[in-house]
């Protein structure tokens, strides 16, 4: 009863607070990521809107970018795990194997919305970031596989290639037209890349002709493998759901066999990424249950949700847990939805309809954000 | 209906082929009048042969609506029930003690001692969806408006909600009513119930009537509460035909009282 009343003297001692200084509680103005510590610590921090357009093309998730149409602003918070990750990839060195990075938590937690800012910081800092949003959907309700006309077992993926590498364009235009080619690729009769031209062309090739986008992604993916051993630029890969490249998919072949990961051409070739056998730079990915297939639902750790073939795989790496929002993190929420207006309801700025807020979401920032809107 | 003969002349051995055919219940007198009474409980069941019913019969314990006069309704409300009972007047002391000597009712799964709870929102759960497409429609409104403009938008779903459903809500519609062998439609007053039953119904059927079928409900719900919480749209419409019907017929308003 104690703990309770001294918990309600800090709640309210943090309203007041807020009342007399609204921006300095939740808000900071430091926009560079690169800058993010420990002070930082649980305040939100907005990106420029143009900003969005370039570096997060995909990779947002969908509620998180209706907030973004609704508050006309993209607000992230600060927290512990981003922080953790930005110590870790400051003192990255370089000449040594890339170090694995996998962010867990519960579902509803904030994995992609770190990812997402780690993404951020390093498109920040002129990296190259190649940022797969989302591996669950190269693994179900995909319309249109090709057999491969470069390894006649694998499968071809048109529409998620193509569509991947027009993202991946927008995000990374300026690299691109600097990395060339080191040696020369035949797509098929008609077409061809020569060696020493662009990157830029090979991705457009990819586009511009559908069929041969999944080889185009598995030869960009190689010359970058390749070149960044060499150090002339800094890769970041930022995998969202790594969990779908080991375990099943739910597409089925013209003669109803089930397809397995690897014979999928895309899947094969990030696979191969996600080892740690280049340097000069970092993998942070995100194992997630929520879009993945033939995964118990309470699952959120690890080994469960990558499987035994996964974890040594993915072994060794760097475990990232993402909590579910602290006291403090849920009152910056809180005062961060009273300022949107987006908590309209007369009975959620009392201390009651708080509390209430914070037994039903549990703390958890998606639910928080579904019940905040309903109200 | 009773039945007050032993339970093994109804029960045979069946054979659990097919799916039940029909389920029959019948409460039973029993000493308890409470909410928890026996029932007998007969199974019709189908052969595969079609040419006879197996009767399979069980006492089952259920749950009902009709409680004995004695139950009380429960308190749900969580400031009466925090306070202390030696504060309040004598009054309520007594109907506190009286509480505490009779059994009460079960509470309905639909009430809630939630702060949020809003008699008019009795499915919230479905309401979720159509109270945030309105928030975001008006919030997106209000963040590009001038600062002269803002007072005047209006963000909060609930307070939308409540002024649209009044806005629908008809005061007077057309009964039929026989005088003289003949047939009337006469005006009438329409009581408080009635009124919210005929808005929301209103609402509902045209959208889901009148708007392309591709369309997620809640989208198209959002959309008619916005327009009527303005005064405009097919519903209002609607009610003021109504009203307009109503007024042609004012000539017979007095067969109301014969």
């Amino acid at each position: 009863i104690t703990a309770r009343i001294c918990l309600n003297g800090i709640v309210n001692q943090d309203v007041q607070i807020a009342e007399e200084k609204p921006r300095a509680i939740f808000r900071t103005s430091e926009s560079n990521p690169a800058n993010h510590t420990e002070q930082h610590d649980c305040q939100h921090y907005s990106i420029p809107l143009e900003e969005v357009k370039v570096i997060f093309p995909h990779g947002l998730p969908r509620r998180f970018k209706e907030q973004i149409e609704t508050f006309k602003e993209a607000c992230l918070m600060v927290r512990k795990p981003a922080v953790e990750l930005f110590g870790y990839l400051k003192s990255t060195n370089f000449a040594q194997p890339a170090i694995r990075y996998v962010l867990y938590g519960e579902s509803g937690t904030g994995k992609t919305m770190t990812l997402c800012h780690a993404v951020h910081y390093c498109a920040k800092q002129g990296w190259l970031v190649l940022h797969i949003p989302d591996a669950h959907l190269l693994v179900k309700n995909c319309k249109q596989l090709l057999q491969s006309s470069y390894k006649t077992e694998r499968i071809d993926q048109p529409l998620q290639a193509s569509a991947w590498l027009k993202n991946f364009r927008t995000s990374n235009e300026h690299l691109l037209r600097e990395i060339k080619t080191q040696q020369k690729y035949t797509w098929n009769k008609w077409d061809s890349t020569e060696e020493g031209r662009p990157l830029v062309e090979m991705v457009e090739q990819g586009i511009t002709r559908m069929k041969t986008a999944t080889d185009v992604v598995g030869a960009v993916l190689k010359e970058l493998k390749r070149q960044c051993s060499l150090g002339s630029f800094k890769l970041l890969v930022a995998v969202d759901g790594v969990n779908a490249f080991w375990g099943k998919t739910t597409l089925r072949k013209r003669d109803k066999t089930l397809v397995s990961p690897e014979e999928l051409a895309l899947v094969h070739n990030l696979r191969k990424m996600v080892m740690n056998d280049w340097s000069g730079g970092a993998i942070v990915t995100t194992i997630c249950q929520t879009g993945s297939v033939f995964k118990p639902r309470l699952a959120y750790l690890p080994h469960e949700l990558l499987g035994d073939e996964g974890f040594s795989a993915l072994e060794p790496f760097v475990p990232i847990q993402v909590p579910k929002y602290s006291e403090k993190e849920f009152e910056s929420c809180y005062q961060y939805y009273l300022d949107r207006k987006w908590l309209q309801h007369e009975k959620a700025r009392t201390p009651d309809g708080r509390a209430e807020l914070l037994f039903l979401s549990g703390a958890n920032p998606a639910q928080l954000e579904r019940l905040a809107a309903m109200l | 209906m009773c039945f007050n003969c032993p339970v093994e002349d109804y029960c045979q051995a069946a054979m659990f082929y097919s799916a039940i055919y029909s389920i029959l219940r019948f409460p039973l007198e029993t000493a308890n009048k409470g909410p928890v009474s026996t029932q007998l409980e007969l199974c019709f069941m189908r052969t595969p042969s079609l040419s006879s019913h197996f009767i399979l019969c069980r006492l089952i314990q259920v749950r009902w609506k009709r409680y004995a006069p004695a139950f009380l309704e429960p308190e749900v409300n969580k400031e009466t029930l925090h306070k202390e009972p030696t504060e309040l007047p004598e009054e309520e002391k007594k109907q506190w003690d009286f509480k505490t000597t009779r059994p009460i009712k079960a509470a309905p799964s639909s009430v809630t001692s939630s702060v949020f709870s809003d008699p008019l929102v009795s499915f919230p759960a479905f309401c979720t969806q159509t109270l945030e497409a309105i928030k975001r429609k008006q919030l997106k409104k209000y963040h590009e408006a001038s600062e002269e403009e803002k007072v005047n938008i209006e963000c909060n779903p609930y307070t939308i909600f409540h002024q649209a459903l009044s806005n629908c809500k008809p005061i007077v519609e057309l009964t039929s009513i026989s005088r003289g062998g003949r047939f009337y439609q006469i005006p009438t007053p329409v009581k408080d119930s009635r009124q919210r039953f005929l808005a929301m119904k209103w609402l509902i059927t045209e959208c889901t009537e009148n708007k392309n079928h591709r369309t997620f409900m809640h989208v198209k719900l959002s959309q008619e509460l916005l327009l009527a919480f303005h005064g405009e749209g097919p519903v209002i419409k609607m009610k003021h035909n109504v009203h307009k019907m109503a007024e042609s017929n004012r000539a017979y308003a007095h067969f109301r009282w014969g």
